[in-house]
């Protein structure tokens, strides 16, 4: 026998979308592992020793609903299903892994992926932020609803990520990345946009410029004329085992650029 | 936690934590998956959870209670190989054959799903799939002929065939 | 010649494809223990405190090894070929690289080994690493050996080639033009990492399950090491998951079998994905410059080189890479007039090793880059250059060695066939035929002296 664990973990496997949340309670020692494509790769190496797991692949939370003008998209649905979604979630759910990760990664576990060890893990949060998407969570205090910036700059390890919802509009979506075909790895950098047909409403992040994605507001309120240099002034660049800083301040521009191009003529 | 492995039921004693491809390999003693990164990233691992092309050591054995796994070991056997298997044998896509069991089980979920695969469905199956010793080329060549039904299940080793090189420089003493 | 370009089934392909195939790690013995190693966090410092006395009270730990349980700790891989031993198996006063290892433990589980790992006490008094082979000659580096950062291949610090009169071609030149190339480091990456599994038999035999490219080198090393004679071994190869060079300078299976011997059981010992990209050997950095002495028609009167070849922390086998490389750096031209330094440095980095084509692939990035830029400054056609320059029968090589019958003239026409380029008909006519008339400049005779004295034969 080889990988026995030395203190034997909990292990919780709720059966409903209730359980989980009873079980979650207020997050204090909790793991939650959605597909295990980030957490298992940690406790292989030793890096992670759970006290309380949930394993979330019964609890129902894989549900898909569009109706009344909104999508609702639960947290246990796989990143692999996303390349349906709207865009620019589409267009990174797709450039997730390979086909086998991101049919076993789940929306909730990338929303929630904070750094490892330094880099960025998030590829889906800056989509989400583009589309305006809301996150109902549960964990201290309730559940509540609110939307993924929020979510995203108040530690989101410690809730239960339950749904994820948007609202079914006519927006057009961009995206770009720093593509590293094969590599499998986190993307370096990528922006995603979206914008009201109207042309009025634009908005703008980024993953990979930060422990999470962040919010282009400076670019936004640039229009798709706007010079794509301001994203800088959003966001503060650091080196880690993805990119340098001195990298991603030179392709930032360049993929806002192109984003914007793709809204122009998208529009 | 039981599980049903090559057609057969498991009862497994393995923590719920336990990453499939350990349960597989410690515990069922089932060797054709391989430990290559223990992190998703080389595809060495892959079996067939129901049917589909999953990473077992991204996999924990308590998410998975009930599920059927397909290994190499329940595609087919020397005298009775599956046309991916033969596929891979007749066109020299094994060199040192760690990658091999990952790939075919990639190859033969992808020809499941997709019986007409096409050389982008392939390279886009095989995309998490990392070899260092063929190339690829004759990876790519041997899934396209499995789901061409191109291949001769039927007959073990491909039989020697006297031939001619394919490029002469001239002067040469072939 | 029947088996050439027939298709002959792979001997090995059946149990590839029914997943039959078994590595090292798919041996299973019984009461069997894995290895976990305590690796330096740092490129250079003094041990200046090691103690494993907590590692040895985790509960299933069933052996901890350090340099003290080495009989022969410093064993050199190329011996036989003169070179002076200087790699510790297990570190001893100091730590040369990040990720030398230091100590390894054998219990009854992986997360117990690394656990006993963990609860090794190790301080250590950091250096300065010096980790930029070009600043190999400046007076005031950190020295990673105590004879400073220059193997010497004695009596001189590099190994030189040289031939003709390398002056006079500077000299005679219309142009010179001057080069630097710097083939960057490669991980291996097999798809399999290192991996040992060593089984002490009663009668004191070790059964030795390597991951080995070369059973009978390794047999030898860990006999050295062990100090016992072959057959007190009996190394189990077979199917190596890739090695491409990486898996020629095993340790594991010495230091396995040190675990095995102290604790009385198997010890397997596999590397994570991790260790073989942090601490496995790698191709080696290369830096080379290149001086041609050139005509204004494309003749190569002369080269210069000068290589530095990052080893890393110890040798291993670079000095025998670097011989290579400095052999064939005249690439596939026959050029009369050489003079080529090739530098062995040692660097904090890790040490470097064999990687298919060791020494001489570094040679053909090099210069076929060179040739084109020659033809660039030159303003002459680049297959031109080339086939003009091409070793012929009767031509000597850098070393002086008469070529019986070099295959670069026809390897340059086909090159260009397959690239679809017309070439001109003097140079479609081209053979590798002994030079005369117009492939048979003034400067080239003298070096085909060897071959006419022998007849032209």
């Amino acid at each position: 026998m080889s990988v026995a664990p030395l203190a034997e973990p909990e292990v919780l496997v709720p059966a409903s979308e209730e359980e989980a949340i009873a079980a979650f309670g207020d997050g204090t020692g909790v793991t939650v592992l959605g597909g295990g494509t980030i957490l298992m790769p940690e406790l292989a190496a030793g890096r992670l020793k759970p006290e309380k797991t949930i394993l979330l692949a019964r609890a129902g939370l894989d549900e898909w609903r569009d109706e009344g003008g909104t999508t609702r998209i639960g947290a246990a649905v796989s990143v692999g299903a996303l390349v349906d979604a709207p865009e620019p979630l589409a267009s990174a759910a797709r450039h997730v892994a390979d086909y086998e990760v991101r049919s076993q990664g789940t929306l909730g576990g990338n929303l929630c992926a904070g750094p490892g060890r330094g880099f960025p893990r998030g590829d889906l949060q800056a989509p989400l932020i583009a589309l305006d998407a809301y996150v109902r969570s549960a964990g201290a205090g309730g559940e509540r609803t609110e939307p993924v910036e929020r979510f995203l700059s108040t530690s989101p390890g410690n809730r239960l990520v339950v749904q994820v919802e948007f609202e079914t509009r006519d927006r057009l979506g961009g995206w770009a990345a720093l593509e590293r075909p094969h590599a499998h790895s986190y993307t370096a950098l990528s922006v995603a946009a979206t914008i009201s047909p109207s042309g009025s409403d634009l908005r703008v992040a980024c993953s990979g410029a930060g422990p999470y994605a962040v919010r282009l507001r400076s670019v936004e309120q640039g229009g798709l004329d706007g010079d794509p240099g301001e994203a800088l002034r959003d966001v503060q660049l650091t080196d880690d085992a993805l990119a340098s800083a001195w990298y991603r301040e030179r392709m930032l521009p360049v993929l806002v650029g192109r984003v914007l191009s793709q809204l122009k003529e998208a529009g | 936690m039981s599980l049903i492995i090559n057609g057969a039921e498991y009862e497994l004693a393995s923590p719920p934590l336990t990453s499939l491809l350990n349960v597989l390999r410690e515990e069922v003693g089932l060797l054709s998956p391989k430990a290559g990164c223990q992190q998703g990233g080389c595809g060495t691992c892959t079996v067939l959870i129901d049917g589909e092309p999953r990473r077992a050591c991204l996999t924990p054995l308590g998410a998975i209670e009930g599920a059927a796994i397909t290994t190499v070991e329940g595609l087919g056997d020397p005298r009775n190989l599956s046309p991916v298997q033969a596929a891979f044998h007749e066109h020299y896509a094994a060199q040192c054959g760690f990658c091999t069991p990952g790939m075919m089980m990639a190859a033969t979920g992808l020809l499941a799903r997709r019986p007409d695969a096409t050389r982008d469905d392939v390279l886009e199956a095989l995309a998490g799939h990392f070899c260092r010793c063929t190339g690829y080329v004759k990876i790519v060549d041997a899934v396209l002929s499995a789901a061409a039904g191109r291949v001769d299940t039927t007959r073990p080793e491909p039989e020697a065939e006297p031939g001619e090189p394919s490029v002469v420089i001239p002067g040469s003493p072939a | 010649m029947k088996a050439v370009g027939a298709r002959l089934p792979r001997y090995d392909g059946l149990q590839h494809v029914t997943g039959q195939s078994v590595y090292v790690d798919d041996v299973r013995v019984p009461d069997m223990l894995w290895a976990k190693a305590l690796r330096s966090t740092v490129h250079s410092a003094e041990i200046k405190k090691l103690d494993v006395s907590k590692a040895l009270r985790v509960p299933g730990v069933h052996a901890v090894v350090t340099h003290e349980d080495v009989p022969v700790n410093i064993v050199g891989h190329l011996a036989a070929l003169g070179v002076p031993a200087d790699e510790p198996l297990l570190a001893e006063h100091e730590v040369r690289y990040q990720g030398q290892p230091i100590a390894v433990v054998a219990a009854e589980t992986e997360e117990i080994a690394q656990e006993a790992v963990n609860a090794i006490e190790i301080s250590y008094e950091e250096r300065e690493p010096f980790l930029d082979i070009r600043k190999a000659f400046d007076p005031d580096v950190p020295k990673v050996s105590p004879s400073g950062n220059l193997f010497v291949y004695e009596p001189y610090t590099e190994r030189r080639v040289r031939k003709g009169d390398i002056d006079w071609a500077f000299e005679k030149a219309d142009r010179i033009v001057q080069g630097v190339y710097r083939p960057a480091a490669i991980e291996h990456c097999p798809t399999e990492t290192q991996v040992a599994l060593v089984v002490p038999e009663a009668t004191g035999r070790l059964v030795i399950y390597s991951c080995t490219q070369a059973m009978y080198f390794s047999m030898g090393v860990v006999a050295t090491h062990l100090g016992v004679s072959l057959n007190d071994l009996k190394f189990v190869g077979g199917t190596v998951g890739g090695g491409f060079g990486g898996k020629v300078d095993t340790a594991a299976e010495t230091i396995s079998a040190l675990l095995a011997i102290k604790a009385k059981r198997p010890v397997k010992w596999r590397w994570t994905r991790e260790e073989e990209f942090l601490c496995s050997s790698v191709r080696a950095t290369w830096h080379v410059e290149i001086a041609d002495a050139v005509t204004k028609d494309g003749w190569i009167l002369g080269r210069r080189t000068l290589t530095l070849h990052d080893a890393g922390a110890y040798t291993r086998f670079s000095s025998y890479g670097a011989t290579k490389h400095a052999f064939h750096l005249g690439g596939a031209y026959t050029i009369p007039n050489l003079s080529f330094n090739a530098y062995v440095i040692w660097s904090n980095h890790v040490p470097t090793t064999a990687m298919r084509g060791f020494g001489v692939t570094s040679v053909s990035f090099a210069v076929e880059l060179h040739m084109t830029r020659i033809a660039t400054v030159l303003g002459i056609d680049p297959w031109e250059l080339r086939l003009k320059n091409a070793s012929r029968v009767g031509d000597t090589a850098p070393t002086r060695v008469v070529l019986k019958d070099p295959s670069a003239v026809p390897t340059i026409q086909a090159a260009a066939q397959a690239a679809g380029v017309e070439l001109a008909s003097e140079y479609r006519a081209m053979t590798n035929a002994p030079r005369k008339g117009k492939t048979l400049p003034r400067h080239l005779v003298d070096q085909l002296g060897a071959w006419r004295d022998n007849g032209g034969r």
